[in-house]
């Protein structure tokens, strides 16, 4: 990628202006039956951003020239980093009490299975999916599971098209619905809100972000054990989420899978 | 389907591979700085000033190369978010000399502001394609991985739950 369009100042001075105005509106939190939904700055930052892409109007081709904008995208990947080094920050201080917190971090990497449980039946059952459902489903679709995919089916397999598609929704979407979810989830006050911040770690590095943020604005007070906590989930999640879904999570998508297709069986006679 | 195909030809297992920052590490020294700024002035609004904010940035900026630095050189390949993490928790451990100095920089770096910037990216950066994927069928998809997140999401939680 040319240097001068990831240096590009039209994009990171456009980049600054909407961030600043982002961090002025501040949070918001609207409430929602028994619990409360809390839109951060990170979500008008994306909103601001997507309005003034210039894929989507082309007018905005004078502010963001096109190959401006695709030279945003591997600036995504770097622009994570501080982040991340600023979260590994809260884990260094916070060490005794993950090491306390020991199995309960290690084993809900095992949680990491929901995944299927739920979105595997309603993409066979509901919406009638073939085997895109089993990419789709295994796993939370990042860059280890792609390879995962990539490995087995290849990409341009059906199971490959699954993967795709949800690596698309969470790299689109998936900051933001990770935010909203874990805020919500954690104003009804039913789980343990430290349980909640290593759910957190299952994602990405801005899901991660998002979520954990989310859960520091509903329990402000628990804001450094939080961090810690979803920090060194996530870690583990890089370390562990490998092989989890490769050699527990695929092969029980694939039983499942077959069970599903099984209990309907004029689907079945449909599709051969 | 032919939304979701674009979106496998949009994924380049070849041009990803040139894109990991730790194999350019000159290109993606600059920008790294250039993100770091937009951080830092997106900082201030909730966070710290600019020059009070300013050792706080350079502390991440530093943890980030390093980390890619020891990524690039490393023999077996661990992504580099693992990386720059790691050299961050070793350098804010008790053990570590000068711990609570970094510490006391890094809290005028607030924890939300340097994530709003990433996101601001992120939503410069979609593609006619992606946004023509969401256009036909990619609905069926979107509804699928937004279980798959709850449904991860609440599966790690409830296990936690339990256990602790």
């Amino acid at each position: 990628m040319d240097l001068k369009l990831l240096l590009s100042w039209r994009l990171h001075l456009t980049v600054i202006v909407t961030s600043m105005l982002a961090e002025w509106v501040g949070i918001v939190r609207i409430p929602l039956g028994p619990g409360t939904l809390l839109l951060l700055p990170l979500l008008y930052a994306f909103i601001i951003g997507v309005l003034l892409n210039p894929h989507l109007f082309s007018g905005m081709g004078k502010l963001i020239p096109k190959p401006v904008s695709h030279a945003s995208g591997p600036i995504i990947l770097i622009a994570i980093l501080p982040f991340i080094a600023k979260f590994g920050s809260t884990i260094g201080p916070a060490i005794e009490q993950i090491i306390a917190a020991g199995p309960a971090l290690l084993l809900q990497e095992l949680g990491n299975l929901g995944t299927m449980l739920i979105a595997l039946p309603f993409a066979v059952l509901v919406l009638k999916m073939g085997r895109e459902a089993i990419g789709a489903t295994y796993s939370i679709a990042r860059e280890p599971n792609i390879a995962i995919i990539s490995d087995r089916y290849g990409l341009r397999s059906p199971e490959g098209i699954g993967i795709m598609g949800v690596y698309v929704v969470g790299t689109m979407f998936g900051t933001l619905y990770f935010a909203l979810m874990a805020g919500y989830i954690a104003s009804l006050d039913i789980l343990d809100i430290r349980a909640l911040a290593m759910a957190c770690g299952v994602g990405s590095g801005s899901m991660v972000a998002a979520c954990s943020a989310a859960l520091v604005e509903a329990v402000p007070a628990s804001k450094d054990e939080l961090l810690a906590f979803a920090g060194a989930s996530n870690l583990l999640t890089y370390a562990t989420g490998l092989y989890i879904s490769l050699f527990i999570a695929l092969p029980i998508t694939e039983w499942m899978y077959k069970r599903l297709k099984g209990n309907t069986p004029a689907e079945v006679r449909h599709e051969s | 389907m032919k939304a979701s195909q674009t979106a496998v030809d949009h994924f380049d297992a070849e041009a990803l591979k040139e894109l990991r920052p730790e194999n350019q590490l000159g290109k993606t020294a600059l920008v790294l700085a250039a993100v770091c700024i937009s951080a830092w002035f997106s900082n201030v609004v909730n966070g710290a000033p600019l020059l009070d904010a300013l050792p706080g940035m350079l502390i991440l900026y530093a943890m980030v190369m390093v980390g890619l630095g020891i990524g690039r050189v490393f023999p077996f390949y661990l992504p580099s978010v693992a990386w720059v993490s790691l050299i961050s928790i070793v350098m804010t451990l008790p053990v570590f000399p000068g711990n609570e100095w970094i510490l006391e920089q890094l809290a005028q770096v607030n924890f939300l502001a340097v994530v709003t910037p990433v996101l601001a990216y992120a939503g410069l950066a979609l593609t006619g394609r992606e946004f023509a994927m969401f256009k036909q069928t990619g609905w069926k998809l979107v509804l699928v991985a937004l279980l798959v997140f709850t449904g991860t999401f609440i599966g790690s939680a409830v296990v936690a739950h339990i256990l602790l």
